[in-house]
């Protein structure tokens, strides 16, 4: 399944860091809010 | 990313939740935050910084890059429903521009608290005319919009 506009989001569970803290995060969880998912390249990058 | 952080506060005003995705451990989103971001924005990135060591989550956005081993710069706006209203992939040399994503994210809300009855033309920002598209519109855009409003 590949994202498209118009169509539901992939859900994925994945390990992450947030505020101190080490969790998993787990996109089907914010259902019934807004989402803003961002990729980039890498830690430490320069952009 | 520190970007994405300094404009939390505005993102969280219109409800929305941020995540972001590297191929990076959880320990190195840990080192990245306290070593160099939270010297870039107070109190580090608020958000969640999830690890996608394997590129799972990138391929099914379409975003993983398998010669380099690392995520294309994507952005995803995804409404309360699950759906994917935006979306824009940027190869690493260039960065986002975290107030368009802001613009049309207010764009999307106001397209989803109408019901749809209204639609955004471009360059729109809250505050400026909306479309009420229907078969009076038809053809009369010109009279209710130009170019010069963007």
């Amino acid at each position: 399944m590949t994202a498209r506009v118009g169509q539901k989001a992939p859900d994925f569970n994945a390990p992450a860091y947030y505020r101190g803290s080490f969790t998993n995060v787990k996109l089907s969880d914010f259902a019934g809010k807004w989402v803003l998912l961002c990729f980039y390249p890498g830690d430490f990058t320069f952009v | 990313m520190s970007a994405v952080a300094a404009q939390y506060k505005s993102l969280q005003k219109l409800g929305i939740e941020v995540i972001s995705v590297s191929v990076d451990s959880h320990f190195v989103h840990k080192m990245w935050n306290d070593g160099e971001l939270s010297k870039m924005v107070e109190g580090g990135v608020p958000f969640h910084m999830a690890s996608d060591q394997a590129g799972n989550v990138g391929r099914a956005y379409g975003c993983w890059d398998e010669t380099q081993g690392i995520e294309m710069r994507g952005r995803f706006i995804i409404d309360p429903d699950g759906v994917i209203q935006a979306m824009e992939v940027l190869t690493p040399p260039v960065g986002r521009k975290v107030a368009e994503t802001v613009r049309q994210v207010q764009a999307f809300q106001h397209v989803r608290d109408t019901g749809g009855k209204e639609a955004m033309p471009a360059g729109w920002e809250p505050g400026k005319p909306t479309l009420k598209p229907g078969p009076d519109l038809v053809g009369n855009v010109w009279k209710v919009w130009n170019p010069s409003m963007e």
